[in-house]
C-alpha cells in the first residue's frame, strides 16, 4: 500500500558514502578476493551456487526470526531436501553442496549424515562393511547421524554409559541405557530425522573363562537402525525424540535417545580397527593414524570458516559504522559541518580494526595447515605424520583460539553498533546465536588447551633432558633456542622512535610462549604440582603458543606469498599484521613482560602506537572487508548492505516485511481481548498455553 | 508420539543424584545464608517478593514452561496478555509501585506496558505544567492514555541533538507541525509504540520563525482512542525481531505535517508564549539529571542480580556436572565435579564476587543518591554533580561485566549451557540492551571524562576537596612525589588505596594531554575509556571494602565476603596489571603475588561456600527457568522431561526423504502452520 513515507529519503546518503569510501583507497579489491579466496575455486562456485539458491522462493530469509521453533525445523527440512533435489539436477559435486549450506547459512538436517555419519563409516567401517552401507548413503535410503555425547557426559567419552553387551549365545549386541544420564544428548538431526545414528556405546565382552564378567573395552561405533522404514516411527525399545529449543540452532533437530535391551547384530559394530570374534574376543588392528590426519583437515577448516564469520561480523559492522554519523567534532567550531562518521571515533576503530585485522592473521594459518596436510597426506596412510604431528598437536589450541575469538567478535561488532546492533536488521542474530555452539562443539574451548599444553610440556622436558637433539619441528628449534639463551635474554623492544620492530614482535611472542612451557614444565614436572590447581596457567600457554602460530604465519606470509600483490595492498597487509600483533600484546602485556619477553616500557608505548596504525588502517578499512566477498545475500543485512542502503533496507523491513504490523491489538487492559475486533477474549491464547 | 514406555519413566540418572549433591555442598559450609540473604536485600523485601512470588505461580497466565517454544508473533501476543493480567492482579491485591516492579522483575521478560509505567507517566510527571498534569497524567494513570517515550530515530540515538524530527510554531493558528523530514528523522526503537500505545511523548526539535530551538518534548495523540487505528498522516508501526526483548513492540513512528495544539509541548521548563511567539526559558532542566542518575544507579544495582542468575546456574549445575576423575587420582571411583576444576573456578568465582561488589557498589550509591537529594537545599548538589558522574562511569562498567559475565556462564555449562532450558540464553537476550540504553557504555565515558576533568582542574587549583573524587585526588596530588608503596597482599585498606591511585593517576594524565598537550578530544577516546575503567573499578572496589567496614554480621559471613573483595580486587589487578604498574600502583612483583593468590589461594577458599553464597542470592526456580539451576539439584530429570513432555517438535512425524516434497507427515494435536 502506498503511504506518504514512500518518497522519504534519509538525511545522509548511504551510497554515495561508501563509494567515496572505495574511491579513498586504492586497494585492488579483485586481486586481494583472489588471493584469499581461491583454493578449490571457492569465489567462481560461490557465485555459481548463489545464482540458483538466491532465485528459490524457499530459500528466502525474510521470516527466519519471527517463527517457531517447530517452523524453523520444518523450513530446515524443506531447504535441504530442496538443495539435494537440485544438487542432483545440476550435477553438483560435494564441494557445491558445502558451498549450498554455507550460503543457505543454517544448520541442515542433513548435516550430520554428510559429514560425521558417513565420514565414520568410511574411515571406521570394514571394507565389507562400507561396500554396504556407502550406496545406502550416498542415495539417501538411509539418513544417519552421529551420537556419542549422553547426557551426562560429552568431555569425557570414557565416561559414557551406554553399553553394548556380548550375548554369547546368540552372538549378538544388546545396547543399553542404564541411567536416564545414559540417553544420548545433543546428537545432530536425531531428534526427528535419522532413521540410523553412529551410537558409540562401551563394548562389554564375557571375561575369558568367566561366563557371567564382563569387562568393558572402552567406547566403540555401532551403526544402528533406529526408526522403522515405512513408518519412521522408533524402533521396538528405542525412545528417541528432540531436545527441545536452544540458543541457536533452530532448524536442527538435535535428540535424545535411550535403549531397552535393543538387540544388534554382530555386524553393527565397526571393525576396521577393533573386532570381536564369534567367540568373544576382542582383537585390534591398524593404526586409526588416518583418523587424526583428518582430524587436522578438520581443524584447519574450522579456521578458515572462523576467518569467513569474523569477516562478516566485521564486513557489516565496518559498512554501517562508515555510514552511521553522529554528533559533530566537538573540537570543529564549523556549524555547518556534517557530523562525524562513527568509524572515525577510535573508540570504535579499537572495538573493529584490530578484528579486521585478525581475520587476515586466522587466513594465513589457515592456508598453512592445509598446505602441510595436503604436502603430507601419502606419508599419513602410512602411520608417519612427518611436521604434521606437531601441528596435529597443536590445532586443539589453534581450534580453541579461533572459534573464541570468531564468535566474540560478532558480539563485539554488534554492540559496536549501538541500537541497530541489538535488532534483526543487523544480520548477526541469527549467526551469533548458531556460531555459539562453536565454542563447545568438536572439543570444549577450556577442555582442549589441556591436550596443548600437555603436548608442550612433554616437548619441554625432552628438550631439557636432551637439548642436543635434532630438532624435529619449529617447537623443537624453539625450546632448544630458548633453553640455550634463557640467562642471557635481555627483553626486546617492540615500538620505538625509529619505528615498529616486526622481527621483534614475532620473536616476543615465540619467546613468551617458550617461557610458559618452560614455566609449566618447572610446576608440572620439577615441582610436581597437582595437574587441576595448574589448568588456569595451562590455559593461558596454550593461548600464547596459539597466538605464537597466528603471529609466525602471518608473517612469514610476507616471504612466501606465491602471486605478488600490488600497492599498496601488500604495506596494508603488513599494517593489519602490526595492528594484530600490538593488539594482543597490549592486551595480554603482563603475561609478554613477566615472562621477559619485551621491556615494560615498550609496552607502555603500544596504545600510541595502536591508534597510529588504525589511522593508517581506516582509509582501507570499506576495501578490505569487500576483499572478503560475502555476498549481501548471506549478510542478510540491512546495516551490511554493499550498496550502502541502511536505512531504506531497515524501513523496509520494519515497515513492509514485518507481519506484527498486519494486525492491530487491543491495548486496553481492562479488555481481555488480544487482536482488536476479534472477540478472542484471550481464550485462542490460553488454549495454546 | 508414544506416550513415555515406563521403562523410561523409571530410569534415574547414574549416581550420585544431583540432589544428594547439592545436600552435601550446602552442609560443606556454615554460611547462614537466611541471613546473607538478609543482608543483601532484607528481611522485609524478601518476604513482600515471597508473597508476590506465591501469586504469580497460582496464575496460569503466568506459567512460564511455553515460553521456550514460540515463534515472534505467539511470543508477542501473549505478552499483550501478560501485561494485562499483572495490571488487573495490580488492582485485585492492592500492590504498591515497588511491589509491582518486584512482580515485574520475577517474571524477567519486557512487558509491553513498562514504557508507559516507566518513562512516559514519569516524564510528565517531571515536564508538565499543572494544566497538562490535568490534561495527561490523570488519564494516563488511568490506563486511558497508553503512552510511550519516542526520543531516538533510525539516524539519531546518542546524538539527540542531532534529531530530524521537527515540531514548528504556527504562530496565527497557535500550534506545533510534527513533521518527519527524512526516513531517518523516523523514531525507532521505542518501547511500547510498536502496538500498543496510543500516545506518544516525541522529542522533536522545536522551531520558532524558521530558528531552532534544539529538541523538547511534545505529547501527541497517534492512534484513535477507539478503533485502535494509527490516525491520518501518523504512520506507526513495530519494527521487527531482535536479539531479545521480543516480547516488547518495539516501534517507528512518522508524521506527514500532524498539527498538535499549543498544550502538546510540555512546558515545566520552558515553552512558547503564545501570544508574543516567544521561547521563555522558565527553569533549569538540569533538575531532570537526578531522574536520570537514579535510572543509572537503578541499573548498577541490578547489574549484581543481572549476574547472579547466570552464576546461581553455572555455580549448581557445575557441583552437579561430573567429568573425568581428576588426573592426580587415577583411582578415584566417582568423576570429579567440574567446579573442582581451577579451570571452571576461574570463571565462575571472580563473577560470584562481581555479583556482591555490584551489588553492594549499587545499593551505597542508591542511599547517597537518597540523601542527597534530602540534603539539596545545603550543598548537596556537589554531591549530586558526584553522583551523575559516578552513575554514569559505573553503568557503563556494570552493565558490561554482567553482559560479558552472563556469556561466560552459559558458556562455562558446556553443551548444555546451548541448550534454552539452561535459562541463560533468552535472560541474556533481554539484558543485552543494558549496555546500548540510558547512554552507551562507550559514550557514557566521555561524561565522566567531562566530570573528572573539572574535577581534576580543580583539585591542581588547589581548591577544597568536596566529594570522594576529589579526595582521591587531592591524596594523589599530596603523594606525587614520594610514590607510596601499597602492601596489597596483606591490607585491604592498601588494596583500595592502589585502585584509587591508579584512577586518579590516569585522570591527571587525561588533563594533562588535553590541557597541557592540547590533544584534540577524538583522539582521547581510548584514554577515556580506560580511565573509566580505572575509575569505575576503584569505586566499585571502594564501596565493597566500606560495605565489610560497615557491616556487622555472623563472623562466617564478614570472613567469606573478605574473601570475595580480596578475590574481585586481585583478580581485577591482575587483568589489569598494566595499568598498575605503569602508574606505580604497584609493581611487577605485586601483579605476580596477586595472580597466585588469586589461582592458587583464594578460589580454594572460596569454593566450599560456592553454592551457599549462590543459594543467598535467593532466586527462586520461578525465576530463573533453568534445568540446569534447580535449587533440588534435578538437572537431568528437568533436562528430560522438558525435552520429551513439553516439547511440541516430538509431536511431529517426519519425511526424511529427499525426494520427498513433504516435511511433516503426521503431526500430533494442533501446531501453528507454517508460514512460508
Ligand atoms: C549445538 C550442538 C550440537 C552438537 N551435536 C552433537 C552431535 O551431533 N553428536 C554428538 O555426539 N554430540 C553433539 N554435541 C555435543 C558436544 O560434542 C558436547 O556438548 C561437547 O563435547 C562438550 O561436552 P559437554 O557438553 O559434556 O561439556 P562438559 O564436559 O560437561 O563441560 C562442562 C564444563 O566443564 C568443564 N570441564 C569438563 N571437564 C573438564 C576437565 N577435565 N578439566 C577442566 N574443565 C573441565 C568444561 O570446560 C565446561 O566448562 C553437540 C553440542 C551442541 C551444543
Ligand atoms: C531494546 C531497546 C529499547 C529501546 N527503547 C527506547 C525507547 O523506549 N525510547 C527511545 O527513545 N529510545 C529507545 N532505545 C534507543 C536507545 O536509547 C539507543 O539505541 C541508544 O541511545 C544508542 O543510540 P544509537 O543506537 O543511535 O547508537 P549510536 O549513537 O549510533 O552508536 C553507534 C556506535 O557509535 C559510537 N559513537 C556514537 N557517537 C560517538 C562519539 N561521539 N564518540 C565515540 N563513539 C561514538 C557508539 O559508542 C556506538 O558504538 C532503545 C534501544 C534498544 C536496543
Amino acid at each position: 500500500m502506498p503511504d506518504f513515507t514512500d518518497n522519504l529519503k534519509p538525511r545522509y546518503d548511504g551510497t554515495a558514502t561508501l563509494q567515496a569510501e572505495r574511491d579513498a583507497s586504492s586497494i585492488n579489491v579483485d586481486e586481494l578476493a583472489k588471493h584469499l579466496l581461491s583454493r578449490n575455486g571457492f569465489l567462481e562456485r560461490q557465485q555459481r551456487v548463489l545464482n540458483v539458491l538466491s532465485k528459490e522462493k524457499l530459500f528466502n530469509k525474510d521470516q527466519l526470526l519471527n517463527l517457531s521453533r517447530p517452523d524453523r525445523y520444518y523450513l530446515g527440512l524443506a531447504r535441504s531436501k530442496a538443495i539435494q533435489r537440485i544438487g542432483r539436477k545440476l550435477g553438483w559435486d560435494d564441494e557445491d553442496y558445502k558451498m549450498a549450506e554455507y550460503l543457505n547459512d543454517e544448520m541442515s538436517p542433513y548435516h550430520l549424515h554428510t559429514t560425521m555419519f558417513v565420514t565414520t563409516v568410511r574411515e571406521q567401517g570394514s571394507e565389507e562393511q562400507k561396500a554396504y552401507w556407502l550406496p545406502k548413503i550416498t542415495n539417501f535410503d538411509i539418513i544417519g547421524c552421529y551420537a556419542q555425547t549422553e547426557l551426562g557426559h560429552g568431555s569425557n567419552v570414557r565416561g559414557l554409559e551406554t553399553v553394548a553387551k556380548w550375548d554369547p549365545e546368540r552372538k549378538e549386541f544388546e545396547i543399553h541405557s542404564p541411567h536416564l544420564t545414559a540417553s544420548k544428548w545433543w546428537n545432530g538431526a536425531m531428534g526427528r530425522t535419522a532413521t540410523h545414528a553412529i551410537v558409540v556405546a562401551q563394548l562389554l565382552l564375557p571375561k575369558q573363562g568367566k561366563a557371567h564378567e564382563y569387562e568393558n573395552h572402552g567406547p566403540q561405533p555401532f551403526i544402528v537402525q533406529i526408526r522403522a522404514e515405512k513408518t519412521h516411527q522408533p524402533m521396538d525399545g528405542i525412545v528417541v525424540g528432540d531436545i527441545g529449543p536452544k540458543y541457536g540452532y533452530a532448524s536442527m533437530d538435535n535428540g535424545y535417545m535411550l535403549f531397552d535391551h535393543y538387540r544388534v547384530l554382530k555386524s553393527a559394530l565397526l571393525s576396521r580397527y577393533v573386532d570381536v570374534s564369534d567367540d568373544g574376543k576382542f582383537t585390534r588392528h591398524g593404526h586409526p593414524a588416518v583418523l587424526y590426519g583428518s582430524l587436522t583437515f578438520v581443524r584447519a577448516n574450522i579456521i578458515m570458516h572462523a576467518r569467513l564469520i569474523l569477516a562478516r561480523a566485521v564486513t557489516v559492522a565496518v559498512r554501517y559504522l562508515a555510514i552511521r554519523r553522529q554528533f559533530r567534532d566537538r573540537d570543529s567550531t564549523n556549524e555547518q559541518e556534517d557530523e562525524m562518521k562513527v568509524l572515525d571515533y577510535p573508540t570504535v576503530q579499537i572495538r573493529i580494526l584490530p578484528l579486521l585485522a585478525t581475520t587476515f592473521a586466522l587466513h594465513y594459518t589457515g592456508e598453512y595447515m592445509y598446505m602441510l596436510y595436503q604436502r603430507s597426506r601419502e606419508t599419513i596412510e602410512k602411520g608417519d605424520f612427518g611436521p604434521l604431528a606437531e601441528l596435529h598437536s597443536a590445532s586443539s589450541g589453534l581450534k580453541s583460539l579461533c572459534t573464541m575469538l570468531a564468535a566474540d567478535s560478532i558480539e563485539t561488532c554488534r554492540r559496536a553498533m549501538g541500537g541497530h546492533g541489538f535488532g534483526g536488521g543487523s544480520g548477526l542474530v541469527l549467526i551469533n546465536a548458531d556460531y555459539l555452539s562453536k565454542p563447545t562443539v568438536e572439543g570444549d574451548n577450556w577442555m582442549i588447551t589441556q591436550q596443548v599444553a600437555a603436548y608442550l610440556i612433554k616437548k619441554m622436558t625432552q628438550a631439557v633432558k636432551n637439548p642436543n637433539n635434532k630438532a624435529k619441528d619449529p617447537t623443537d628449534v624453539l625450546f632448544q633456542t630458548y633453553l640455550q639463551t634463557r640467562s642471557s635474554r635481555t627483553p626486546k623492544t617492540i615500538v620505538s622512535s625509529s619505528g615498529i620492530d616486526d622481527e621483534a614482535i614475532v620473536d616476543a611472542f615465540q619467546w613468551r610462549a617458550a617461557d610458559l612451557s618452560y614455566r609449566a614444565y618447572q610446576a608440572r614436572v620439577v615441582e610436581k604440582k597437582p595437574w587441576t590447581k595448574l589448568m588456569v596457567q595451562l590455559h593461558n600457554l596454550s593461548r600464547a603458543y596459539s597466538e605464537q602460530i597466528l603471529v609466525t604465519n602471518f608473517y612469514s606470509s610476507f616471504e612466501t606469498t606465491s602471486s605478488p600483490l600490488s600497492a599498496p595492498t601488500p604495506a596494508v597487509l603488513r599494517r593489519c599484521f602490526r595492528l594484530y600483533s600490538l593488539y594482543t600484546l597490549d592486551t595480554f602485556a603482563s603475561s609478554f613482560t613477566l615472562t621477559n619477553a619485551v621491556t615494560a616500557e615498550s609496552t607502555y608505548a603500544l596504545l600510541d602506537a595502536i591508534l597510529e596504525l588504525m589511522t593508517e588502517l581506516r582509509p582501507h578499512a570499506v576495501k578490505l572487508v569487500d576483499a572478503w566477498s560475502i555476498p549481501d545475500w548471506l549478510l542478510d543485512s540491512a546495516l551490511g548492505r554493499s550498496d550502502g542502503k541502511v536505512y531504506e533496507d531497515l524501513y523496509d523491513r520494519a515497515h513492509r516485511r514485518n507481519p506484527l504490523n498486519k494486525i492491530t491489538f487491543n491495548p486496553d487492559y481492562r479488555s481481555e481481548e488480544i487482536v482488536l475486533g476479534s472477540g478472542d477474549g484471550g481464550r485462542d491464547l490460553l488454549a495454546k498455553l | 508420539m508414544p506416550q513415555t514406555p515406563s521403562w523410561v519413566k523409571q530410569l534415574k540418572p547414574s549416581g550420585p543424584q544431583g540432589s544428594d549433591l547439592l545436600a552435601s555442598e550446602r552442609a560443606a559450609s556454615n554460611v547462614p545464608v537466611e541471613q546473607l540473604s538478609e543482608l543483601l536485600f532484607t528481611k522485609e523485601t524478601i518476604q513482600k517478593k515471597n508473597k508476590i512470588l506465591a501469586t504469580l505461580k497460582s496464575e496460569e497466565m503466568f506459567d512460564k514452561s511455553p515460553n521456550y517454544y514460540a515463534g515472534r508473533y505467539e511470543y508477542f501476543e501473549k505478552s499483550v496478555a501478560r501485561a494485562k493480567a499483572l495490571r488487573n492482579l495490580k488492582l485485585r491485591e492492592n500492590w504498591t509501585l515497588e511491589e509491582y516492579r518486584i512482580a515485574c522483575d520475577l517474571i524477567s521478560e519486557p512487558l509491553p506496558y513498562s514504557l508507559h509505567e516507566g518513562m512516559f507517566v514519569v516524564t510528565l510527571k517531571d515536564q508538565g505544567t499543572p494544566e497538562q498534569q490535568e490534561r495527561f497524567t490523570k488519564p494516563a494513570d488511568d490506563y486511558k492514555i497508553i503512552g510511550c517515550y519516542a526520543q531516538t530515530e533510525l539516524g539519531h540515538g546518542s546524538n539527540v541533538r542531532g534529531l530530524e524530527t521537527t515540531a514548528t510554531w504556527n504562530p496565527e493558528r497557535k500550534t506545533f507541525t510534527m513533521h518527519s523530514p527524512y526516513l531517518t528523522a523516523s523514531k525507532w526503537w521505542i518501547g511500547s509504540l510498536g502496538k500498543m500505545a496510543n500516545f506518544a511523548c516525541v522529542m522533536a526539535q522545536l522551531i520558532i520563525n524558521g530558528k531552532s530551538y534544539g529538541p523538547h518534548p511534545f505529547i501527541v495523540q497517534i492512534r484513535d482512542l477507539k478503533t485502535h487505528e494509527p490516525l491520518e498522516n501518523v504512520h506507526v508501526g513495530d519494527i521487527g525481531p531482535k536479539v531479545g526483548y521480543n516480547t516488547m513492540d518495539n516501534g517507528f513512528l512518522l508524521f506527514n505535517n500532524v498539527e498538535v495544539p499549543h498544550i502538546s509541548m510540555l512546558a515545566r521548563f520552558s515553552e512558547v508564549d503564545p501570544n508574543t511567539s516567544k521561547y521563555v526559558r522558565k527553569a533549569d532542566p538540569k533538575l531532570i539529571y537526578g531522574t536520570m542518575t537514579w535510572v543509572r544507579s537503578t541499573i548498577v544495582m541490578q547489574s549484581g542480580s543481572a549476574l547472579a542468575r547466570g552464576v546461581t546456574i553455572a555455580t549448581r549445575y557445575s557441583a552437579i556436572r561430573r567429568q573425568f576423575t581428576d588426573r592426580d587420582e587415577p583411582k578415584a571411583k566417582v568423576e570429579t565435579p567440574v567446579l573442582n576444576y581451577s579451570m571452571v573456578q576461574i570463571r565462575l568465582f571472580p563473577l560470584l564476587a562481581a555479583t556482591y561488589a555490584l551489588h553492594f557498589t549499587g545499593k551505597a550509591m542508591m542511599n547517597l543518591y537518597t540523601r542527597a537529594q534530602e540534603t539539596l537545599s545545603k550543598g548537596g548538589a556537589s554531591i549530586l554533580a558526584d553522583l551523575h558522574g559516578s552513575s554514569c562511569a559505573l553503568k557503563a562498567l556494570s552493565s558490561t561485566i554482567a553482559v560479558e559475565g552472563l556469556e561466560v556462564c552459559r558458556r562455562a555449562c558446556g553443551g548444555h549451557g546451548f541448550s534454552s532450558f539452561s535459562g541463560i540464553g533468552n535472560w541474556y537476550g533481554n539484558y543485552l540492551p543494558t549496555v546500548t540504553f540510558e547512554g552507551d557504555n562507550y559514550m557514557l565515558t566521555q561524561q565522566v571524562a567531562n566530570y573528572v576533568l573539572k574535577s581534576a582542574r580543580a583539585a591542581l587549583a588547589g581548591k577544597a576537596a568536596k566529594n570522594e573524587t576529589g579526595h582521591i585526588l587531592a591524596e594523589y596530588l599530596k603523594k606525587k612525589d614520594i610514590r607510596p608503596s601499597f602492601d596489597i597482599t596483606s591490607s585491604n585498606a592498601d588494596i583500595v588505596s592502589a585502585f584509587a591511585w591508579r584512577a586518579a593517576s590516569l585522570i591527571f594524565d587525561i588533563q594533562n594531554k588535553r590541557d597541557n598537550l592540547k590533544t584534540a578530544w577524538n583522539d582521547l577516546l581510548v584514554d577515556f575509556y580506560r580511565m573509566n575503567k580505572a575509575y569505575a573499578q576503584y569505586m566499585v572496589v571502594v564501596n565493597f571494602y566500606n560495605t565489610l567496614q560497615n557491616t556487622k554480621a555472623a563472623p562466617e559471613i564478614e570472613s567469606v565476603l573478605s574473601t570475595l573483595f580480596r578475590l574481585y580486587a586481585l583478580h581485577t589487578l591482575d587483568q589489569e596489571a598494566s595499568d598498575f604498574t605503569a602508574t606505580g600502583a604497584c609493581t611487577e612483583r605485586q601483579v605476580a603475588v596477586a595472580r597466585s593468590t588469586v589461582e592458587q589461594k583464594l578460589l580454594k577458599e572460596i569454593r566450599p561456600h560456592a553454592l551457599r553464597l549462590v543459594d543467598a542470592w535467593d532466586f527462586d526456580d520461578y525465576v530463573l527457568d533453568s534445568s540446569l539451576g534447580r535449587h533440588d539439584g534435578k538437572v537431568y530429570e528437568d533436562m528430560f522431561y522438558r525435552a520429551s513432555e513439553l516439547n511440541p517438535l516430538n509431536r511431529v512425524t517426519v519425511d526424511p526423504y529427499p525426494e520427498s516434497p513433504v516435511c511433516f507427515r503426521k503431526v500430533e494435536e494442533a501446531h501453528p502452520k507454517s508460514k512460508l
